[in-house]
């Protein structure tokens, strides 16, 4: 295990190569470099990582990228504000509208279509008997004499 | 696969229109506030560069030049949008829209999600500036807010098991290191040709995929470093990391990256 010092020496390893220590914080590292052969490999193994990654192409944000951003404000400066509901309320009553008269006209016709939704006679239940004729029935007191 | 989550770009949204759009006079939510205070902070005073500084190389007095050239410029910008012009919003945007787009990249590794990201960047500025008082560089300001974006991003996509989609070739020839017939390059000191470009490309998925694969802290202070080139101060003032805790998080961070790019390292 490191002792404390070298392990703090090994720390500042990175701020070293970034040349962002002060003389003496410098000078404990180049002491560890001269004495420690693995701090030397370690050293040169930071720098061969940091030769790749600050080789790493600069990337550039898409020519539209300002008419993208505007058109988001624009858009949501829209929705932010309470005009567009006044705005769409007619729509949105008008869209209510049309969704009822389609339900209401499509079940109409699914229910004339459908058999099973038309009614059908039971014909267990008797049609209901018309009621008898007075000339039919001698006893009855509208009856002829 | 390219995440869209209207929810979560919504409610950033809705919680910075309300620190500046006068229209909105509804007082935010606590949630909506607090969504604020997360990714909005406010500017900290900076001391100004010191140009004649007596110790600095000619590089280093070059550099500053530019850096309070660039600040005096923003500052004006800003002033502008502040006051409405749409024109000086324009501006921002065009003159830091290839670095946090950058920084949006080697963080997500989604270009798509990047884009958007970066976009969302933008339109928190645009909405937010009021907040920003002027007494810090504009620069950090927005890093920060990118910054604070890109990690409640990645902590969103992780709790919905979001899959970085890193194209990388994945031929056994393509994952070979240099000892084993492999191509490894450093991409600073290729000579432009079909073959190299295709071995650059290549070597910048592998580092892309590396730098996915770190805990995102260390791949935030790789990218801003090292990728990015920005200074200790101003990493400092992004991150709000002691002087201390950032040059030794820099160094494991980087210790990290060197041990999964060994196979690639000559």
């Amino acid at each position: 295990m490191a002792e404390p010092k070298t392990a703090e020496a090994e720390e500042l390893m990175s701020a070293y190569l970034d040349e962002q220590l002060a003389p003496e914080e410098a000078a404990r590292v180049e002491k560890l470099l001269a004495e420690s052969p693995e701090a030397r490999e370690e050293l040169t193994g930071l720098q061969s990582m940091l030769k790749l990654v600050k080789g790493l192409p600069e990337v550039e944000a898409p020519p539209d990228f300002y008419e993208k951003v505007a058109k988001k404000i624009r858009r949501k400066r829209l929705l932010g504000g309470e005009g567009l509901w006044l705005l769409a309320l007619p729509f949105q009553v008008l869209s209510v509208v049309l969704i009822l008269v389609v339900a209401v006209t499509y079940m109409l016709l699914h229910l004339d279509a459908d058999p099973s939704g038309q009614l059908e006679k039971d014909p267990t239940v008797q049609p209901p008997q018309p009621p008898a004729s007075p000339a039919a029935d001698p006893g009855h007191p509208a009856a002829p004499r | 696969m390219h995440l869209q989550e209207p929810c979560v770009d919504g409610v950033v949204w809705t919680t910075v229109s309300r620190v500046t759009d006068p229209d909105l006079r509804a007082p935010p939510s606590p949630r909506v506030e607090a969504l604020i205070a997360e990714v909005v902070e406010p500017d900290e005073p900076e001391p100004a560069v010191a140009i004649d500084n007596p110790n600095l190389t000619p590089e280093q007095r070059e550099e500053a030049a530019k850096r309070a050239e660039q600040d005096r410029r923003d500052r004006r910008l800003v002033r502008r949008l502040k006051e409405g012009d749409e024109r000086a919003f324009q501006e921002l945007v065009q003159t830091y829209q290839n670095r946090i787009f950058g920084l949006m990249l080697r963080m997500i590794s989604n270009r798509q999600e990047a884009e958007d990201l970066a976009q969302e960047v933008f339109i928190i500025v645009y909405r937010a500036i009021g907040s920003y008082r002027g007494e810090g560089r504009f620069y950090t300001w927005l890093y920060r807010i990118a910054s604070n974006t890109c990690k409640n991003r990645i902590k969103y996509l992780k709790g919905r098991n979001f899959h970085r989609s890193v194209e990388i070739d994945e031929t056994p020839q393509a994952q070979l290191p240099a000892s084993d017939g492999g191509s490894i390059v450093s991409m600073q000191s290729q000579v432009p040709g079909p073959e190299q470009a295709a071995e650059g490309t290549r070597m910048e998925k592998v580092i892309q995929r590396e730098l996915a694969a770190l805990d995102p802290e260390h791949r935030l202070l790789i990218v801003l470093r090292d990728v990015q080139g920005l200074t200790y101060q101003d990493i400092i003032r992004i991150t709000g990391l002691q002087e201390g805790t950032l040059k030794s998080r820099l160094h494991r961070a980087r210790l990290a990256l060197k041990e999964r790019l060994q196979p690639y390292l000559r």
